[in-house]
């Protein structure tokens, strides 16, 4: 049971390396060696090229020197699966290659390279927000058991002993048979395994001022923190909350895709998701992120003021982070950002970004996630 | 990894005995019953479960993993040559495939055994791979990770420089390769560079060992095709002989098939291995005369190259797609012929001489060097020896020299040669 965990973690390590390689993270004097190859494979009805990395090592070989020098011929197929005019020839049967779509990272391999571009670091859950499940570890040993978990390390170096301490042990013969009393087998202790658990709660503004490629921005961006959060927690939950004037919980498609109109009051949705955090997601259990997005404009100082104070008094004492992402769009003020950077600026839980345009994204979540909270 | 049960033990009993009433050499097997994420490792090492740590195995296992997770790929049968033969089955197999896999490398356990190229082998590969790890990893830890994995790139890059043809004069001794204290084959410029590059202790121990598992696994390169075929000319006589029952024909009849199949041509080495043991056993007036005798007498004396030509005849070209005319056939021998040449790879063998500088000669076969490739080889090749080396070979029906020193590769053409190349 343990040995082929051990295995493992060794081929993870070279795969690891691996990647650092391609990536080119470490060994810049192999970087020129990749060649990117591909497994062709189905999803449904479409072809999908699922890249794989190759490091070929030179070596003396056979090769075709006139032709494609130096060109592998993997670098080309990728040109070739472009479905260009000039290749509408007659041969239709043999080659399916009409919808090859590019993927496969799997999301996991994407949150482990934001992570390393964005160099984010590992969050630590809160000591508070802690559950434990109970797990089972081989960690120690004991005399009695099944022969399927014989220790049998442990149990020569018994037999070792004993042979040595009782004089039977012959050097030039190095013979040494276990008997009964030297057996050792593993055993196992239940351990409380932490098991941590996290709400990302994203607030948006849909009221009028908040144009499509305002959306796509804040889509793009809470994308890329679901997928971060993703690999950081066993077990996540998303709520999505918009607002105008009023407050809604809405799901994700909604979330994404409506386009209301109308005023805006910001503290209908922090009011709302006061209720819903303490509700249904007590902060012993839980480690609760807030994410809210809009373009700056609040209905009046008034209402800023209120929802500092729900800010202050009911959100904060229960959040690991409240992220706030101002989206420029051509009739925000901008305002909102300064008056929460002057309220609560001191407060390191609470993080605010400008986003300009798509370019903005990425320093956006840097800002957000780079402290590990 | 677990050790097969009751009803696996069974069913091993029972192929074995067949297997070996057949007429085959069955030596002891031992199964690991593994899933497909342990066999995805331990195929990535080469079939051992420890080697030493390198990059090369982790992307091997990310090619295999993508593969089985897209459901393109996946492994039939992987099989060691060790004392016991180890083999592993894959846990959620029905059991016509355990039984099909079991037959299978019934073949390849007898192959292992008793084909000449495999006299010299080191049956103790297993613990032999794993102490290597250990060294690897022990000595790492004393030079530093980049060192220790710079240096196996290296060797890795021209590890294919071991001499075929010395392998057995490692007969009887331990280890895989030819022992350094007689005189040294030309083709080893392994071993010469461990009698005379001035390389550090620890450089030496690492590159013996490296030069240890290049031997152990050049035999299989030179029977690649033999030993998949002769597997798989046994599983498909052991499989209908007697071993299936009714209810299974479909299912080993897609297996079978599916391994048989591919895009790969004639040159699907399961494939061609399995027809050509066929039309030998055929030849020799099939199982009423002599075909038995001769396909075991084959399996035991050739490797791919000697099999091929002495097996392939017009007649086998002709039903198996490799020609139509006289002229395709023979064509399309001398080129198939060439690619067994060797497992595939280019020969290069040390010219005498006691300078200091190192001068190798590419045995014309009539396929140049992919010459870029030549040159960062070269590369390392200097960075071993510390030294110039030279290579003799040709390019475009011109001789061509290529001398590497500390600066770099200088190219030198010679007139053009009178015989052009063989194979334009």
């Amino acid at each position: 049971m343990a040995a082929p965990e051990a295995g493992g973690g060794r081929i993870e390590r070279d795969r690891a390396r691996f990647s650092a390689i391609v990536r080119g993270h470490i060994k810049h004097d192999l970087r020129r060696y990749v060649t990117g190859s591909e497994l062709i494979g189905r999803k449904g009805r479409h072809l999908v090229s699922i890249p794989v990395p190759r490091i070929e090592l030179p070596r003396f070989r056979f090769g075709r020197n006139g032709r494609g020098k130096g060109q592998g011929e993997g670098d080309r197929a990728g040109d070739d699966s472009q479905p260009g005019e000039g290749a509408a020839g007659g041969a239709a049967g043999s080659q399916p290659g009409q919808h090859l779509l590019e993927v496969e990272l799997s999301l996991e391999e994407m949150a482990q390279i934001l992570g390393e571009e964005l160099e984010l670091p590992n969050i630590q859950p809160r000591g508070r927000a802690r559950l434990t499940s109970p797990a089972r570890k081989f960690a120690s040993l004991r005399r009695t058991g099944p022969r399927s978990l014989r220790h049998m390390r442990r149990t020569w170096r018994e037999a070792l002993r004993r042979e040595i301490t009782s004089g039977l042990f012959d050097p030039k013969d190095p013979r040494v048979v276990p008997v009964a009393d030297d057996l050792r087998f593993r055993s196992w202790k239940d351990v409380a395994r932490p098991d941590h658990a996290a709400l990302i709660l994203y607030m948006m503004d849909v009221s009028g001022s908040m144009g499509r490629e305002q959306k796509e921005i804040v889509r793009l961006v809470s994308f890329w923190i679901d997928t971060w959060l993703r690999s950081q927690y066993q077990s996540l939950e998303m709520r999505y909350v918009v607002h105008d004037a009023v407050a809604k919980e809405v799901d994700q498609d909604t979330f994404y895709r409506l386009r209301e109109s109308g005023g805006t009051k910001i503290s209908s949705a922090y009011a709302l998701a006061a209720d819903l955090v303490e509700q249904q997601f007590p902060p012993s259990e839980w480690n609760v992120y807030l994410f809210h997005f809009s373009d700056g404009d609040n209905w009046s100082g008034r209402d800023t003021e209120k929802c500092m104070q729900i800010l202050r008094d009911r959100l904060l004492p229960v959040a690991n982070l409240f992220c706030y992402g101002q989206v420029k769009s051509a009739y925000g003020s901008g305002q909102f950002k300064k008056d929460v950077d002057q309220a609560l600026g001191g407060d390191d839980r609470v993080l605010t970004a400008e986003i300009l345009d798509r370019d903005g994204i990425l320093p956006a979540i840097k800002s957000f996630l780079g402290q590990g909270l | 990894m677990t050790r097969p049960g009751g009803e696996l033990l069974a069913l091993q009993r029972e192929v074995e005995t067949r297997a070996r009433d057949a007429g085959l050499q069955v030596p002891e097997v031992v199964y690991e019953v593994v899933d497909h994420r342990e066999l995805n490792e331990i195929a990535a090492y080469g079939g051992f479960p420890v080697r030493y740590p390198h990059w090369r195995f982790g992307m091997e296992y990310d090619r295999l993993v993508k593969g089985h997770d897209w459901g393109l790929q996946r492994i039939y049968e992987l099989v060691i040559n060790t004392r016991p033969v180890v083999a592993y089955l894959l846990r959620h197999n029905a059991p016509v495939e355990q039984k099909l896999v079991m037959a299978h490398v019934c073949g390849h356990a007898d192959f292992f055994r008793a084909n000449a190229w495999f006299a010299h082998t080191d049956l103790n590969m297993l613990d032999v791979m794993a102490s290597h790890g250990a060294r690897v990893r022990a000595l790492g830890g004393q030079v530093g990770q980049e060192a220790m994995e710079t240096f196996i790139d290296r060797v890795l890059s021209i590890d294919n420089l071991v001499d075929a043809g010395a392998l057995r004069r490692a007969r009887g001794r331990p280890g895989n390769a030819p022992p350094l204290d007689g005189p040294l084959a030309p083709g080893d410029i392994l071993g010469f560079l461990l009698l005379r590059a001035p390389l550090a202790a620890w450089q030496q121990e690492v590159l013996a060992l490296l030069r240890d598992e290049a031997c152990y696994f050049l035999p299989q390169m030179l029977t690649k095709v033999m030993n998949e075929g002769w597997a798989s000319f046994w599983h498909s006589r052991l499989m209908t002989g007697s071993l299936l029952r009714d209810a299974e024909v479909v299912d080993y009849a897609c297996q079978h098939s599916g391994a048989m199949g591919g895009d790969d041509g004639p040159m699907n080495p399961y494939k061609l291995g399995l027809e050509l043991f066929r039309h030998l056993h055929d030849l020799a007036g099939g199982d009423r005369g002599g075909g038995l005798a001769a396909v075991l007498e084959a399996r035991a004396v050739h490797n791919d190259l000697t099999f091929f030509d002495a097996c392939a005849n017009t007649e086998f070209c002709r039903t198996h797609g490799l020609g139509t005319n006289d002229e395709e056939i023979a064509a399309a021998r001398e080129s198939t012929l060439a690619s067994l040449t060797n497992g595939g790879q280019p020969v290069l063998r040390r010219l005498p001489g006691e300078g200091p500088d190192l001068e190798l000669e590419h045995v014309w076969s009539g396929a140049e060097l992919q010459l870029d490739q030549a040159e960062e080889t070269l590369r390392n090749l200097q960075g071993l020896w510390q030294g110039t080396v030279r290579l003799h070979t040709r390019l475009e029906g011109r001789a061509l020299l290529l001398t590497c020193g500390s600066s770099g590769v200088t190219r030198e053409y010679g007139d053009l040669l009178e015989k052009p190349e063989l194979g334009a």
